[in-house]
Formats: structure tokens, sequence, C-alpha cells
């Protein structure tokens, strides 16, 4: 195994191996939202032989933090962080609804901000810190207010939807977007719940915004 | 606005007045911390040793063969493990027959049974793999020769489409004829509802592992025992050879009913791989994997007296199905027996396309049939210049008019006056255009709500141990609707102990055997026979009350470590060899108009207020009331739950729900959730549902009827009718969007 070594490799050139690597890939090569902007940061010299994998399904070495724990991967590089967190590192809580970013029921926070696992490819995930719904209780078992909301507000019916509900909540408390009941269904639209428990979502967001902030 | 839902959900139950037990208190849920912290396992969750991945191929047209697979490219991408078409695959799955024709599947289509494609997203081949990206790029790769038989009939106004109009469930009372051309006042109107799918966010995942020959099933179910002998008879095997775990489904609205095309694919391919298969379908794939709602047409006719007594009715239906399956919901055999009128007629055809096998969603036959009748009738009031409500007092009826029967309970009336109280509805003002607020014109409408009562045979397993735990478990289904919290509750409440001593088990084929988990029958079918167990139980005991403490006591001083009970219950109104089919997967809710001296139905009122800007004609449903009468409410916190999240799929069928036919070649243009519009958080505002007290001894053991599905219903025709009231506009057309206000018609 060479993981060490590749992740001492500077950042950028991981990178251009990534984007070379998965033009062939498809249309995973589209779903570049989190990076969209690396084409511009990072020019692109001629590329080597030796710097290209040419190959998008060569499994590539990296290490995800997840809930403040390293996993060191091998990963097909098509690999979205969706399927990495649950078919890989086994956090099943995050849910798959759509694989196309449509309906929030992957969301993650990622450097402390809410982000769609679905639409971030694994490899793009390296260097981030990634919290899911398994690393939101404390490890003595206390919820986090969050949670506590959603029990106490009945803000779920079948559950499958509620993982990206409770991270999109906590991101959009923290983006300051939680002040009013109008604010927290326009900031929490990117959810979707078919159980419609959205009334109940409101009352829930709204209160575990004051006890986010005590 | 602002004020918190809690507390108006707490408000509205108070007015509703209701007493309080030990089952009616608002506990959490009892899987609550399962789904709040990512540990509830839902099926496509389950970890398995070495699995493979699926990937499903599905047919691009609608009407046709395949005339060659090319499947060079693919099987050339490293990885790949094998490739299921029907040239590879063999002589199984064996045919197995749909539902409608006594079977299992939800449609008669043998899974890659030939080359012939008969819709638009039939599974053609699957890909098995080491990885998903691997399995899709090979999907990708294989390449598809058609001969394509076009055009394709896309839908009921197709020409290709042929009409069968289903004499069994025709209605005749009295003479409508003469009636109506007699009547004073008469609605002569037409109806159109749209293709809608079920859309649970959960997609359509199967996992499949085979130890020795012994099938384990992952797979989201309403009926695990559907799965399981459906799929013993297509893969020819004993049923005792096959368990389908679903503990955990992440909403099913009806499509997770019946065994699907899917299941024999991927339990074949891992019994030909010696390892695990997991299919997780695409969203698109979705579309087509199940049934659907089909698009309805509907021609109503009604003719009363100046005094709004209705003496003539007739509600003609045509509903799209495929060519391989006739399949219509027919409620016309609810709307004609809504209101007193004693000249009817009811029909109901089925219109055959080149489309899937349609099949249940959410109030599946109520919601279209009811957008039409409750229309029609906010048609009449106006024609009659009356107030909508009183319209439906003066037909309201304790017998319904086609067969006689009485209603074993009907609190119609009280529901309509209770909502209407909570809504202010007495300070509507009668004209169209006269509640402007600034831009805003302003528009109240109501409609009836109806959902039958349904039961099925079930059977429980009560296990009291002499610590006073409690164990309940039964092969029935948590969808969301709360049937955990609802078994922990009965089983609680029979035997005395406090609800956190007890443990349930359920969407297991080990466990005792239930009825299918829809029409609303869940809560019905399962609480007579945890009621029964807990029943038995007490009686080895020989303990005649359930108050607390009692039963534990006696428990504690009998010196037995435990005692476990099995019973089954058989619904009322089936006959006795019903019995069996709870044993082979054929346990199917009975009841609503069925019954031989009866009908049952949960009734209720919906009222919503809607506001069209003037100028950009956008539609808002402002706030929505609706108060409903179910018989016995187990617990209010998971009822309310299902009520308002019912009325919010009205509000979705009314606004939001229709799923784009691209009639050039049938297929679906919005199979994904960013173009198929359904409601999300900023479209939904003021909700408040009531529950109307209501005792009925004669549905079942419980007095329960069931609040799943009653809260789609009507809502549709509420906001029609209010849209009338803001703009003078009378929209037939579901959805309701801006540019249907925009042309002048």
């Amino acid at each position: 195994m060479n993981e060490e070594q590749d992740n001492n490799q500077p950042v950028s050139r991981q990178r251009r191996r990534f984007l070379v690597g998965s033009a062939q890939g498809g249309a995973a090569a589209l779903f570049l939202s989190p990076l969209g902007n690396l084409g511009a940061a990072a020019p692109r010299k001629p590329a080597s032989s030796e710097d290209i994998v040419s190959d998008a399904r060569t499994p590539l070495p990296m290490t995800l933090e997840v809930n403040g724990k390293p996993h060191s991967l091998r990963l097909d590089t098509r690999m979205t962080l969706l399927d990495a967190l649950r078919d890989e590192i086994g956090l099943t809580g995050t849910k798959k609804g759509c694989d196309h970013g449509q309906c929030g029921a992957c969301t993650v926070l990622v450097d402390g901000r809410r982000e769609l696992s679905c639409l971030t490819l694994a490899v793009a995930a390296q260097g981030r810190e990634i919290q899911t719904i398994e690393g939101l209780a404390n490890a003595d078992g206390a919820l986090h207010p969050m949670q506590q909301a959603f029990i106490e507000h009945d803000a779920f019916q079948c559950g499958y939807c509620t993982p990206g509900q409770i991270l999109s909540a906590i991101g959009c408390v923290r983006e300051g977007h939680a002040d009013t009941p109008e604010s927290i269904r326009e900031f929490m639209s990117g959810n979707l719940c078919r159980c419609a428990a959205y009334p109940n979502i409101v009352a829930a967001v709204t209160q575990a915004r004051q006890a986010m902030e005590e | 606005m602002a004020e918190p839902t809690s507390a108006r959900r707490q408000a509205g139950m108070q007015s509703a007045g209701m007493k309080k037990t030990n089952s009616e208190r608002a506990s959490p849920r009892y899987e609550s911390r399962e789904k709040v912290t990512g540990m509830a396992r839902y099926p496509a969750d389950m970890r398995l040793p070495r699995v493979a991945h699926a990937y499903l191929c599905t047919s691009r047209i609608a009407r046709g063969t395949i005339q060659a697979f090319d499947l060079a490219a693919a099987k050339a991408v490293p990885g790949v493990l094998d490739i299921l078409t029907h040239e590879t695959i063999g002589d199984q799955p064996r045919q197995v027959p749909a539902i409608y024709q006594g079977g299992y599947l939800s449609d008669s289509f043998r899974p890659l049974g030939s080359a012939e494609i008969a819709y638009w997203g039939q599974p053609i081949a699957v890909v098995i793999a080491e990885t998903y990206e691997i399995a899709r790029e090979a999907a990708r790769r294989i390449d598809v020769t058609y001969a394509s038989q076009s055009p394709p009939a896309a839908t009921i106004d197709s020409p290709e489409a042929v009409t069968q109009p289903l004499a069994p469930m025709d209605i005749d009372v009295g003479d409508f004829d003469v009636a109506y051309a007699r009547a004073p006042v008469k609605i002569d109107t037409r109806y159109s509802t749209p293709a809608q799918h079920q859309n649970p966010m959960e997609l359509f995942a199967t996992q499949c592992v085979w130890e020795g020959d012994h099938l384990t099933v992952h797979e989201p179910s309403q009926y695990v025992n559907n799965l399981k002998f459906g799929l013993a008879e297509q893969l020819n095997i004993a049923p005792e050879r096959i368990r389908v775990i679903s503990t955990y489904v992440g909403g099913a609205f009806g499509a997770k009913g019946f065994l699907t095309q899917r299941t024999a694919l991927i339990a074949m391919a891992a019994r030909r791989l010696g390892r695990p298969v997991k299919l997780v379908a695409t969203r698109e794939q979705g579309f087509t994997v199940s049934g659907y709602r089909a698009e309805t047409r509907h021609h109503v006719q009604l003719g009363a007296n100046r005094d709004g007594r209705l003496t003539a009715l007739k509600h003609e239906g045509w509903e799209l199905t495929s060519r391989a399956d006739t399949v219509a919901m027919g409620a016309v055999s609810m709307t004609t027996r809504l209101y007193a009128c004693p000249n009817i007629v009811g029909r109901v055809n089925a219109v055959s396309a080149d489309r899937s096998t349609p099949g249940f969603m959410r109030a599946p036959g109520e919601m279209p049939y009811a957008f039409a009748l409750e229309t029609a009738l906010d048609e009449l009031s106006c024609e009659l210049d009356m107030d909508p409500i009183e319209l439906r007092r003066v037909n309201d009826t304790r017998t319904e008019p086609v067969g006689g029967l009485p209603y074993t309970s009907r609190s119609l009336m009280q529901c309509f006056d209770s909502a209407a109280a909570a809504f202010g509805w007495k300070d509507r003002t009668r004209l169209p255009g006269s509640m402007r607020d600034g831009d805003w014109l302003v528009g109240w409408g109501c409609a009836t709500a109806f959902y039958p009562t349904y039961a099925g045979n079930s059977a429980a397993r009560v296990r009291l141990s002499a610590d006073g735990r409690v164990h309940v478990s039964s092969a029935t289904h948590e969808l969301g609707q709360g049937a955990y919290t609802m078994m922990a509750q009965v089983a609680a409440e029979e035997l005395g102990v406090p609800v956190e001593q007890v443990t349930v088990s359920l969407g297991d084929t080990d466990l005792p055997p239930a009825v299918v988990a829809g029409g609303s029958s869940t809560t019905a079918s399962l609480a007579p026979a945890i009621m029964a167990a807990c029943d038995a139980i007490r009686a080895r005991l020989g303990v005649t009350d359930a108050t607390s403490g009692t039963v534990s006591t006696a428990m504690a001083t009998s010196g037995m470590g435990s005692i476990e009970e099995f019973a089954e219950t058989r619904a009322p109104g089936l006959p006795a060899d019903s019995i069996k089919g709870l044993y082979r997967g054929m346990a199917t809710p009975f009841g609503g108009v069925h019954m031989a001296d009866r009908v049952q139905f949960a009734l209720g009122a919906q009222f919503v207020e809607v506001r069209v800007h003037a100028r950009t004609h956008e539609i808002r449903v402002a706030r929505a009331v609706g108060a409903f009468a179910a018989g016995r409410i187990i617990n209010a916190r998971t009822a309310h739950g299902q009520l308002v999240g019912g009325m919010i799929w009205g509000i979705g069928s009314a606004l939001h729900e229709q799923t784009e036919l691209d009639e050039r070649n049938a297929s679906y243009l919005n199979a994904n959730l960013a173009d198929y519009l359904l409601p999300v958080n900023a479209d939904i505002h003021d909700i408040e549902a009531i529950m109307v007290p209501e005792e009925d001894s004669l549905v079942n053991a419980a007095g329960v009827k069931g609040v799943g599905e009653i809260g789609v219903v009507g809502v549709a025709a509420a906001i029609s009718n209010a849209i009338h009231h803001a703009t003078g506009r009378r929209l037939r057309d579901l959805p309701f969007r801006i540019e249907n206000l925009m042309n002048e018609t």
C-alpha cells in the first residue's frame, strides 16, 4: 500500500489526477459542485503519463475523516461520498433518496456546512471534516438538541429523510436562517419529506435553535 | 401562522374533547431514538459480506421487441460478474399471476420473460458487478437493438388505447334518466386527474443472500408474506426456505405492497453467483418498478330539487391500465353511497394502453373520485346559491342509498361543524372574488373526506415475563404510520403495564403473519389480534381486569417464568376459510362497501383557504383545517401525523403532482424528484387536523377505523372549490397550475 505516499502529495496533484480520471467516468464528473471552481484554481500543465490515472476504475487510495476518525480506503474515483460512507465505512445512517441532489436525504456536514453527499465524490472529500448522523450524539448517548427536538415534536414518520433533515437543520441554524418559521420553511426546502412532517419539522427546528444558542 | 405547530395540535386535540386514556397520550414513537441517530436499519442498510451490486437496464421503447443485445462492451468492463437477459436467464422465474388474478405479483409480466416490450421502463437486463460504479458503467455499455411498434398508446385519449366497460362495477338504482330529465337544477361536468407516483423517499432496494438452499431477502415491503410466498412460486422452492425481513420501511404509500419483477431477478442472480447481491433501483427506474396512481377521467351528472335534495346522481369513471392487467379502483362504489339519492348510476371503464400496470397510491380510488364528486357538489351549491355545508347536510344519510345498508357510524356533519368552527367559515362571503386581500384573491372552500374501514386477518404473539416485561410480535410493517408504537401501546394497555416495558418485533416472515399494511387497516387488523393474545394471557393467570399492575402482580406470584400466547383474528365479514390466506401471503383488507349487512367508513370535512395572486396567478394554500371521525384513536400523536401528512398529500395532488407523459413514446418526462413536483416545506403553511370523537363497536373489536389515507381525500376538491370562490374560475383538471388561470375560458 502506498497510501502515505499518496497522501503526502500536493492536493492539487491529487485533484488533477481525479479530474483526468473521472472525465472518462461519464456523468459523475459533471456533479462536481463542491469543487466546481477547481478547473480555474488549479491551472493544468500538460499531463505526463506518470501523474494520470488513465482509468477511472483504478482504485485510488484516500483518507476520509468522518466523525473525527480517519478512514483509509481505496476507492473507485467515481464513488460518491454517500456510497463511501454507506458501503465502505458502514455508516448507513446517511440515506440515498435520489442520487441526484434533488431530495436532501444524503445531507451531511462537511467542514461544518451542510452538503449533499451524493453530489460530492469521495475523493473530493479528503482533508475535510465530515460529520454524519452517527456522530451527532455525545459519547455518553446524550442526544444533540436537534435530535431531541425532532423526537419531542414528532418531526418524522418513516424516518428515512430524518438524518438529512437533522443535519440540514443544524446547518440552517448555524447559517442564521432559523429565526422565523418562514425562514426555516424556505431554507429547509431542499430536504423533501414525503410523509410530509413539515409543520413538525419547523416546530422542532424552532425549539432546537433556542437550545443551540443557549 | 407563527404559532408553534405543537401548540396548535394540542389545542386541536382538546377542542375535540378526547377522553384521555393510557393509549391516547402522546408519548414519543417507539423507534424514535433509532430514527434520529441513524441506527434504524432499512433493508438497503443491511451489510452483507462479499455483496455484489446489481444495476437494472430498462426499456427505452414502450411497445415492440428486443431484436438483439450486444453485451460485449459491457462484459469487457473489469469487475462485471454476470448479466441477466431473457436470453441468459433460462426458464426461471416461473410465471405467477398478478394479485388481480389471485396471485402475488404487482403485474402479469414474467421478469425477463421474453423479447417482448410492453412498456417504457420495463426491466430488460440486470448487470451484476463487484461495485455499483462498475455495474452502472456496464449497464450503460449494453447495446440494445429494438424493433419498435409505434406509435404506442400513451394515455386514455390516445387513439390506440382500448376502452373496456367493467360491467360488474355497474350501479343502477331507480331511474336516473327520468329523474335527471325532470330535475329543476342540474350539473353535468367532466373532470380529470393525472398519473401520479408515490415516490417514497426510500428507493426500491432488494438484497438477497442464500445460505445453502435458504434464501433471505431484505426488501422494504408492506407485505413480507406476499413476497415470501410469491417468490417461492416464482423460484419453485418451498416457502419455508425463504425469509423476508423489512423491519423499517422508508415510506411506501402503496408502492411496496406486492412483489415486483425485480425481487426474483436479484434472488436468481445471487444463486447463480453464490454471493449476496444488492440492487438499489434509481429514482427514475422507481417510476416503473412498481404500480402508480393511473390517470382518470370523470363524468358527473347531478340533479337536485331547489332545496338541494339530490334526485339523480351519475358518476362514470375511466381509468388507465396496462394491456396486460385490468386494474381499476372503481370508487364509484363509494361516491354513489355517500349521500341520500333515489336515482343513481355508477359506471367504471378501464382504458388499456402501452404502460406499466398501475397500482395503489395512498387513497388510490378515493382521491380522484372524491375530487370529481365533491367538486360537482360545489358546482351544484353555486347553482342553488346554497352554502356547500348545508348542501351536504340536507343530503346526509344514515343509510347508503344503493343497497339500503346502514352506516355502522357516521359523523360527517359533526366533522363539518367542528372544522367550520375552527376555520371560521361563518365569516365567508358568498360571492366569488369578494374576499380580496390586496393583490391576493382569497377563496374558501370545503369538501367531504371519506375512506372505507377495512381490516384483514392477522395474528400476533405476546409474551409476558415474570419481571413484568412484555414482548409483542407480528409480521406487520412500520411504514411511518406508527405500527411499533401502536403495538406496544395496545399490549401495555391490555396487560396494565407501562408502555416502556413493552418491546416489539415486526417486519419479518418468521413472526406470526399479518395482513398487507394497506387500506389504512394496520391498526384495525392488528389491535384485535394483540388484544386476543393478551386476553389469553390474562385467562391463564385468572385475571379479568387489566388495571395497572394487576396482571404483572399475578404473573410475579404465579411461579411461571413467562407466558406466551399466539392469537389469530378473522376480520369482520370474512368467511371462515379466508383464514388460510393468512398463512400463504394472501390476507387482504376487507370491509367498506363489501359487507353483507352494513357499510363502514371513516368520514371527515376538509376546509382550505386559497390565495391566488391577481397578477401572477400563483396559487397558495394559506391554511387548511380538517376534521375527521375515525372511531377509536389508539395514539393521538401518530394519528395526527397521518392526518396532517395526508392533508399535505392532498395539497400536492391539487397543486403539484403530475407524472408528465411524452405521448410520442409513452415515456415519463419527469421521472426524478426535481421535475416531479411534490410539496416541500415552503409550500406548507397552517395545517390543522381535528379528531372528532366517535365510538363504533361494530367495525372491529378495537373500534378502530384507520386514519392512514382519509387525510388525502377531498383536499383537491376543497382547493378547486376555493379557487372558484377566489376567482370565479372553475378548474376541473388536476393539478391546478398558474397557466390554468392565465387562459380565459
